[in-house]
């Protein structure tokens, strides 16, 4: 059996959250969630998620230093960031903090299944 | 179980009331959340939420959801291409293509998961269709993705303004016929609110700008006023001030300028003379003026009982440019100093001190001559009685041609005849 891809979540609003849980467990991902950037950095450890949903703006610890961290320990895993906040010097900071993506809020869960499927794939080609 | 939490609801009347607060709220935003909360409430539903178009994005976004499966707010937006958007904007073609279908009945002004589900598995309809085969998939996941079990779309003239999506009722019982009916009224209203308020909103928007820019410019306007009033003030002041001066010197002309001003004014209304603005206060201020060079005449001339020899004579002329030297730096008082200087100039060029003649002299000069003469002639003077009016017209028609503008003369002397025979 092919192993499911793991997804984790990553935002300080429960719905949210379970929102994306149920919609990629429908789609066949096994998915967990992170309500802060410290359960965040706790649970890379323990679930190796092959993608995450990055929430960017979290307190204390915010979505770039979760970023910096994962990606210095776990490069392969593929961050995509989601942001409300469309400043433009907090996606540049992302992307060169090795970010694989970033989708704005609202989204369109079209585009992010889309998105991540992609990720997927990339993994699937280098692996 | 009944179908509803609480109570049999009577839709007639919940419409009659939310038809009633409709017209109360100018802003729909009050009026969505109150559709939410009460469907959430009234119905044993999972989810109400409510899309609305971001005009200014051309996207909709969920405006609010209320129940234990909400959808998170700010969260999610549908495109103008998602399946959903698409299914309720469909282009005429496809409307058309749609109504022929029998089976597509059920599926008119709103969209049912169930329905469609059901009408994937047996429709044979759609064997010979697999666009909207398709189409009808995409829809399904869509409403499946949203946790809707039903969608009704809420147009206003053709637009798709926003979707109430709800989701399944708790007892997962179909949604019935009237109730559909019940939320597809609502929408519409719904849809109808937010397009008016979103007009109302352009309205106000408009108006106060307008309103702002009409505040400015009488703004502007009450300054230019205000400084106006105020440049006017100082202006008769100054002239105030100056003809206090030359009365103080002078007592004969005691009385002397506020009636030649008022003879003045009167002439150049009589002869029709353009005196909007600052015409008048030109004329006015010449009238007042006329004699202020006389400020730098010694007294032995000015003041002398009897006639000047010609050196007096010769002193005392200068009196005009005198005036006009004292008026000149005033830069308001240019054209004041011209009628100042050309006051004792004669219309066929006799007179001093340019010996100018007709019109070049300043019509203004041409009526302070003739009013100025006038006085002399009928005011008692140091060196001779005074004469009647009738003397000092005849005076003056002798003189019209020579000394004086002869249409200033006869204007002069019909103002004072109306004048004359007012008082």
């Amino acid at each position: 059996m092919k192993e499911m891809t793991r997804l984790l979540v990553v935002d300080d609003e429960p719905d949210i959250c379970e929102f994306l849980k149920s919609f990629f467990q429908e789609r066949e991902f096994k998915v967990e969630t992170a309500l802060s950037g410290e359960a965040a950095i706790a649970a890379v450890e323990k679930f190796r998620p092959h993608v995450m949903l990055l929430d960017i703006k979290m307190g204390p610890v915010d979505g770039l230093t979760v970023l910096k961290k994962i990606k210095e320990k776990h490069p392969r895993t593929k961050i995509i960031m989601v942001t409300a906040i469309e400043t433009k010097d907090k996606i540049e900071e992302a992307i060169r903090l090795g970010a694989d993506n970033y989708v704005t809020k609202p989204l369109s869960l079209e585009y992010l299944e889309n998105d991540v499927r992609e990720k997927v794939a990339n993994l699937a080609l280098n692996a | 179980m009944p179908l509803l939490k609480k109570k049999p609801l009577d839709y007639q009347e919940a419409l009659r009331d939310i038809a009633k607060s409709l017209v109360r709220l100018k802003r729909p935003e009050r009026l969505l959340k109150m559709i939410t909360r009460f469907l959430d409430k009234e119905l044993g539903i999972e989810h109400a939420a409510i899309l609305v178009l971001d005009p200014a994005k051309s996207r909709y976004t969920i405006f609010d959801s209320k129940g234990v499966r909400k959808l998170p707010q700010s969260l999610l937006r549908l495109d103008p291409d998602h399946p959903l958007i698409r299914w309720f904007q469909p282009s005429r073609k496809e409307r058309n293509h749609r109504d022929k279908i029998k089976e597509m009945e059920s599926l008119r002004g709103f969209v049912s998961r169930r329905e469609i589900q059901s009408l994937l598995n047996k429709g044979s309809f759609l064997d010979d269709r697999p666009e909207l085969k398709k189409e009808l998939i995409e829809v399904e996941r869509s409403l499946k993705n949203l946790r809707a079990d039903i969608a009704i779309p809420g147009h206003f003239k053709e637009a798709l303004v926003g979707i109430l999506l709800l989701g399944e009722k708790l007892t997962h019982r179909l949604y019935t016929k009237s109730e559909i009916q019940f939320f597809q009224t609502l929408v519409h209203d719904a849809a109808l609110a937010v397009k008016t308020s979103e007009y109302h909103q352009r309205l106000v928007e408009r108006n106060f700008e307008l309103e702002t820019r009409k505040k400015e410019l009488e703004e502007r306007l009450r300054e230019i006023e205000r400084l106006r009033k105020k440049e006017q003030e100082t202006y008769y002041q100054i002239m105030k001030s100056l003809a206090q001066q030359v009365h103080a010197k002078d007592p004969y002309t005691f009385g002397h300028i506020r009636q030649v001003e008022r003879l003045g004014i009167m002439t150049a209304e009589e002869m029709g003379l353009d005196l909007s603005g600052k015409r008048r206060d030109v004329l006015s201020a010449g009238l007042l003026l006329h004699d202020v060079g006389k400020i730098g005449i010694p007294d032995n001339i000015l003041k002398k009982p009897g006639a000047l020899d010609s050196e007096e004579w010769k002193v005392m002329r200068t009196h005009v440019e005198k005036g006009a030297k004292i008026l000149e730096p005033l830069t308001d008082f240019k054209e004041v100093a011209e009628i100042v200087l050309c006051h004792h100039e004669h219309y066929d060029g006799s007179g001093y001190p340019r010996k100018l003649k007709r019109e070049e002299i300043p019509i203004e000069a041409r009526i302070v001559s003739v009013v100025d003469a006038f006085h002399a002639i009928v005011s008692t003077r140091c060196y001779r009685e005074g004469r009647p009016v009738a003397v000092a017209f005849e005076e003056l028609r002798r003189a019209a041609g020579t000394q004086f503008d002869p249409r200033v003369v006869e204007a002069f002397i019909r103002a004072m005849k109306k004048q004359l025979k007012h008082s």
